[in-house]
Formats: C-alpha cells, structure tokens, sequence
C-alpha cells in the first residue's frame, strides 16, 4: 500500500509541476463561472416575472426558481458535469500513455510492485486531481449563500447542495476510472483523451436513444445511462442505487486496467 | 549456487523468434560482458532477466528465485537500466532518486542517505536539485545508472550504460562499474568492445537469438584467434559473420 500511495503522489506532483492542474483548473472555473452568471440572470428574470404576477399564475415548470437551492445550484451541478465530461479525459490520458512514452513503464514493471498497486497508486492520483479541480466549483454555493438572501430561512440549503457535489464528485470519479483504462492502452496521450471522450459522452447521452426505443430496451438503457443514475444526486437525494451503479463502473474499470497492464507485457 | 541461472530460455515475438534455447549461468560476483549485433536478442534477454517480459519458454532464476513464479523476490535482487533510462523530466534528480527508492520499497528511514550514497556513487550529487529535462544527456544516463544501484541490489543488469557518453564519462562509468564487481553480479550489454576488454572477466556473445560463445575472454581469444594476440573483434567478426 506505501507504494501505491508513493506512485499517487509522483502522479499529483507531477500535475501540479507541469502546467496541466493550472489549465485544467482555469478551464473549470472560467467555465462553471460563465454559466453560474447564465443561471444568475434566469432566474432573477424568473422572480421578476413573478413579482409582477404570483408564483400561482406562473407556469409549473418555473417553480424550481422559487429558491436559490434549486434555481442556481442544482441546475450548476448538472453544467459541471458536462463540463466534467469534457476536461477529464484530459486529466486522465496521461497516467498510463505517459510513462509508455517516456519508457518509464519498464521502470514500474520491473521494480518489486504489484500490477494492482500500480493501477490503485495511479488512480488516487487520479482521484486527488479530479477532487482538486471540481472542489473549485464549491465556490459558487459558497457565493450564493454568502450574498445570497431568501424569504424563509438559508438562502441556501446545504445539505442539498452537498449531496449534489457528491453526485459530481462520483461522476469524476467514473471519468477518471475508465479514463485510467483506455490510457493503459496507448502510447498516445491525445488518443486517449479523445477515445476517452468517446465512450463517456455517448454514454452519458444513453437517455436520448432509451426515449426513442421500446421496452424492454427501454429501462435497460436508462438505467445503464450516467445521465439518469445522476438525476436523483444532482436534485439532493441520497440514491444508494447510484453509488452501487457508478461503484461497479469504477471498480469494473479498474480491473480492465490491470488486466491491460498485465497484458502489456506479454506483446 | 550460480546468482543467475538460464535454461533453454527461448522468447518469441508472434512467429518472430528473438531469442531460443539459450542456457547460461552467471556466479555471484562476476561481470558478465552481453555482446552481439544490433537484434541479436540483448535486449530481449535483459528484460526476461528482469521479469518485465515473461518467457516463452525455458527456466530463469535469480537468487534461487524463478522469475514467473516469484518477480517480486526477483525485482526486488535487480537493479536494472534499460536501453532508454526511464526518467521523468518534469522530476528533480532527487525527487526522482527518491521516487524509485520507495518504488523498491527501501525503509523511509536513511531513504536521504541512500539517494545521497548513489548519488555521490555516480557523480551527480551537484545536480540534484535540478530538472531532468535540463540536464546533459551524460548525467541523464548517470541518473539511470543511479537509480539502478539503489539499496544495493545484489544483480545489476545494465543495458548499454556507456551509450551517449563522452570518452572521459566512458571512463569514469567502466570505472564505476568494475569497482562494483564482486560486490554485486554485473550484465553489463555493449556494442563497444574494447569496453568488454576493459571491464569484464567473462563475456557471452549472441548471434541471431543464440549464443555464439559463452567463456572466459582470455581463453576466448586464445580459442578463436590465430594467435594469442587475437583481439575481441577479431573473435566478435569471426563468431557473428555467419
């Protein structure tokens, strides 16, 4: 285990000693912050409109603007999973595909460490990154609660939002698993970024295809799709059949990565 | 009991064969010379030895140790550079020394006295603050030769250490390197043969996936030669023409 650990924090040094972390972390705030102003603005239209009228006479599907939980920060947690969905890959492409290139690969394999603690020291870095740079994005409901105001109580309800930022963090948490396994792979780090993008976003889209096809089909997709394991997190419910789901994903993930690790050597 | 034991090692790429039937021993102690022309399977035998490519067939153990049924005991005997020392460049020569050194799981206790013992072994002591990628290719290829020696592994198998150097650091690491046998058991594989005459007692050639000689290099020359005076490369040609 020291040595995974050792191999976890090479991987966070190396991030944080190569202009990586910095772009990623500018990405994700620059981002996040364009449509956190985006959602700002909608929804002090939408308490506009209804201070002209009443909340009664508004359409239903305005009445998740009544608080700033669910008007702002929620609909935030669902962009920064796509924004997640893009900046990932380029987090992840280079833990394995690197070291084939520099022919550091050879150095892991033939020091005294286990294939698995290879692959579980590379993903806590991994993990440590992808932690590192969606933390940023708690700023906003820190925003919000700090200047925000409300008719009864917080203006933010935090258990909600945390429970959201769970969801979002287990979301990343998938990106960079199966991001470990496609860049066991190649050599080529843009390769497995772009693979890697590949098979997350269709992924995620799998709700748009289950609408469009009939049962049984149906409800396999949906429940196979990260789009709809990630709907009740994101709205602040505690869905243990989420984190069962995305637990497998990773953990079935992890284990292609040493399976291709183990495989490398044999070619 | 040989350090290092070989038996009808053979490795195939596909239905390209590398290396066959190779069987040799090496005692605990020796310097072992690893010649042959480019392919003849160095390489290839180097990274069996170290457990980086698993064999096709045939028995190799290190230390009493097969190499497929226990890498760990045997990774943890060997000290190893390859071909391309594996470098990170983004990485201080001491955070990288540091790096492998717990990869080999050496105690974090006297973890600095170690880095600072192959450093000074190695001479690179006064670049260890610096980056990788700023160095010169010589002190690369020393930061490779460092890493090889931590925690004082009894085998080091060195794959080319003296390529990319200049005469003077030529020099310096046969030197290192001679002063390490007996100490620890050295393969050392080269094209440069005057650096076998140099530094090795005994040498093994390889020649398309097979050994052409495997002996002692005085009576090598002394078989192979016209006469007594006949150099390596007269043996080298001799052997590999074919």
């Amino acid at each position: 285990m020291r040595t995974a650990l050792a191999i976890a924090r090479k991987e966070l040094s190396l991030y944080f000693t190569t202009p990586w972390a910095y772009v990623v972390f500018t990405a994700m705030v620059a981002l996040s912050s364009f449509f956190f102003a985006a959602l700002l603005e909608t929804f002090q239209q939408v308490q506009q409109m209804a201070r002209e009228t009443t909340w009664a006479q508004m359409p239903p599907e305005y009445d998740s603007y009544r608080n700033l939980t669910e008007g702002v920060a929620v609909q935030l947690w669902g962009t920064v999973i796509i924004i997640t969905l893009f900046v990932a890959p380029f987090l992840s492409m280079r833990l394995f595909a690197e070291e084939k290139r520099n022919k550091t690969f050879e150095l892991l394999m033939t020091a005294p460490v286990r294939p698995i603690e290879l692959v579980v020291g590379k993903y806590l870095g991994g993990l440590g990154i992808i932690t590192a740079t969606l933390a940023l994005t708690l700023l906003f409901p820190a925003l919000l609660s700090f200047f925000g105001r409300a008719e009864t109580g917080t203006a933010l309800e935090w258990s909600t939002v945390l429970v959201g930022f769970v969801g979002v963090l287990l979301w990343g948490a998938t990106c960079m698993a199966v991001g470990l396994f496609i860049s066991a792979l190649t050599e080529s780090q843009m390769l497995a970024a772009l693979l890697t993008f590949a098979v997350l976003l269709p992924w995620m889209l799998l709700t748009s295809v289950a609408q469009a096809s009939e049962e049984p089909v149906r409800s396999v997709l949906t429940y196979l799709s990260f789009d709809s394991q990630l709907q009740h997190l994101l709205k602040g419910v505690l869905d243990v059949q989420s984190f069962v789901f995305f637990a497998s994903v990773i953990a079935f993930s992890l284990l292609l990565t040493h399976r291709a690790v183990e495989v490398q050597r044999q070619a | 009991m040989p350090m290092i034991e070989v038996q009808h090692l053979t490795r195939r790429y596909r239905d390209r064969v590398a290396i066959e039937d190779l069987s040799f021993d090496v005692a605990e102690g020796e310097l072992l010379g690893f010649l042959g022309p480019n392919g003849a399977g160095k390489s290839t035998t180097m990274k069996i030895l170290t457990g980086f490519l698993p064999p096709s067939e045939g028995v190799v153990k290190v230390g009493g140790f097969d190499v497929t049924t226990h890498p760990l005991e045997v990774k943890r005997r060997i000290g190893y550079l390859p071909e391309t020392p594996p470098l990170y460049p983004e990485m201080t020569v001491r955070g990288y020394l540091r790096f492998v050194a717990s990869l080999k799981r050496l105690p974090s206790r006297g973890l600095d006295t170690e880095v600072e013992r192959v450093a000074s072994l190695t001479g690179v002591t006064h670049v260890l603050g610096r980056l990788i990628q700023n160095l010169s290719k010589g002190y690369k290829q020393r930061t490779g030769i460092a890493q090889a020696l931590l925690g004082a592994p009894p085998v080091l198998i060195l794959d080319e250490p003296t390529e990319g150097l200049d005469p003077a650091q030529r020099a310096e690491v046969r030197a290192l390197i001679k002063g390490l046998a007996g100490k620890h058991t050295v393969i050392l594989s080269t094209h440069i043969l005057p650096e076998v005459t140099m530094t090795c007692e005994r040498v093994l050639i390889l020649n398309q996936g097979r050994i052409a000689a495997h002996d002692d290099l005085g009576k090598l020359a002394g078989l192979h030669g016209p006469s007594e005076s006949a150099s390596l490369e007269e043996v080298f040609i001799k052997l590999t023409a074919a």
